[in-house]
């Protein structure tokens, strides 16, 4: 049973982010890309918020959380992008699908984890 | 940082007379000069593999024929590097051995030092790069290496051109560059060990004790600098339709050797990086090659609006 779900191709931010949220008293599990991530979603219904990668392989971040919405019908995990992307139209494409927030990488823990705990309690 | 990239190249050239001209030449055309031993050429060859051409002389052989030999071996082991040779008498080819005419790309006499001007010009700094670009690309990679390395010094030297294709260390990252202005590819070459001392040194937390630690590390260090540029030169432009012819990329293990099929040459920014406390340096090269398309008279930086900009690692919400 995990509060937060980590999506993201990079073993190396899954385990930075990871580390940094646990260490935060957060209980995270992690998945590789967006099909995992929809899986590990589907498994573990205590997560309350995901945060995600938009590019990656096999299936990417914004098609994940539009799946999130429509096809698993979850409209009350809450879903934050943690990405190098920032541009307006996919931020557009984000809001549009129930994104609540965005982070550009890199990602620099201690200004978010406050906020963090307050979307998984 | 300087406002234009420099190249370096071999000097193969003793004649005393001509010293001093072409040093000076040199230092007034953006051109990092490299003197060789005689005999040391194919060593020093070797050791540098990130030049940007060769400047020769007709008389640098014991005889027309020994010039010839040693202008055709090195040709034959680098013939991506373009071979510039001063004439005595005439800025041409003709006169020449015909079977060392193909080491060549062009000649030139010390009385006309314009006449080089040109031809370096077109064979080394054959892609003019916009000084906003070549100081973002700086500034961003810079930014993601002190990201990444909390505590480690990083310096960076002056950007340079390069027509070399010999892969640096042992391991290297690709990723595509698409936009309206440029396509192509960005390539980090680094070495395995040092890079993975530096991790031990600087990422206690992340522990370094298998090979693709390095990989993964350099993989999100590509993703970065990556994003960073789209963000700053692309953002939601696309390539028209119609644009997307491909290349194959070769690599050739054996050789440490990367062709992107193209003569174009590579603009590489030189980072080294130190922990404050070990001995051990890391290098790390980014080196940007535009083999599809280079069109910088399009380059523009994306404007953003000033009252809807995060920094980055912040979170905004929606």
């Amino acid at each position: 049973m995990a509060q937060i779900l980590i999506v993201d191709d990079s073993s190396t931010v899954r385990e930075e982010v990871s580390t940094f949220l646990r260490n935060g008293g957060l209980d995270v599990v992690t998945a590789v890309d967006g099909k995992d991530g929809l899986s590990k979603l589907k498994a573990d219904s205590a997560i309350k918020l995901v945060v995600c990668d938009v590019n990656m392989p096999n299936m990417d971040g914004l098609t994940m959380v539009e799946k999130i919405r429509g096809e698993l019908g979850n409209n009350t995990v809450n879903l934050i992008m943690l990405t190098t992307e920032s541009s307006p139209n996919m931020k557009e494409r984000g809001k549009a699908a129930g994104v609540k927030g965005w982070i550009v990488k890199p990602f620099k823990g201690a200004s978010v984890l406050e906020t963090f705990k307050k979307l998984v309690a | 940082m300087n406002d234009f990239p420099i190249s370096k190249i071999l000097v193969l050239d003793e004649n005393p007379s001509y010293t001093h001209l072409i040093k000076q030449f040199c230092d007034e055309h953006h051109l990092v000069a490299l003197k060789v031993r005689r005999g040391a050429e194919m060593s020093v060859l070797r050791t540098n593999i990130d030049l940007g051409g060769i400047l020769f002389s007709e008389d640098y052989g014991a005889s027309p024929e020994d010039t010839a030999r040693i202008a055709l071996e090195i040709h034959s082991a680098r013939p991506e590097l373009p071979i510039i040779i001063r004439r005595e008498t005439h800025a041409s080819l003709s006169g020449l051995p015909v079977s060392a005419q193909a080491a060549f790309c062009a000649a030139y006499v010390a009385s006309d030092m314009a006449a080089l001007d040109k031809v370096i010009d077109e064979y080394i700094f054959c892609l003019m790069y916009p000084n906003a670009l070549l100081r973002g690309i700086s500034e961003i990679a810079h930014g993601v290496l002190t990201g990444q390395f909390k505590d480690a010094k990083i310096s960076m030297d002056t950007p340079y051109i390069v027509h070399d294709r010999v892969i640096f260390g042992e391991l290297f990252s690709l990723i595509q560059l698409e936009s309206p202005w440029c396509r192509g590819y960005m390539m980090l070459q680094s070495e395995e060990e040092p890079l993975l001392e530096l991790i031990r040194a600087s990422r206690a937390q992340v522990p370094a004790d298998d090979f693709r630690r390095v990989n993964d590390l350099l993989s999100e260090i590509t993703n970065l600098i990556w994003g960073a540029f789209k963000n700053r030169y692309i953002g939601d432009q696309r390539t028209s339709p119609g644009t997307q012819a491909q290349i194959p990329v070769i690599v050739n293990h054996k050789h440490k050797y990367i062709s992107f099929g193209t003569v174009n040459p590579q603009l590489c920014f030189r980072f080294t990086l130190k922990d404050p406390i070990g001995a051990r340096a890391s290098t790390l090269f980014a080196r940007f090659v535009f083999n599809l398309n280079w069109s910088p008279e399009d380059f523009k930086e994306i404007a953003h609006d000033a009252a809807n900009l995060v920094d980055s690692g912040e979170l905004e919400l929606f």
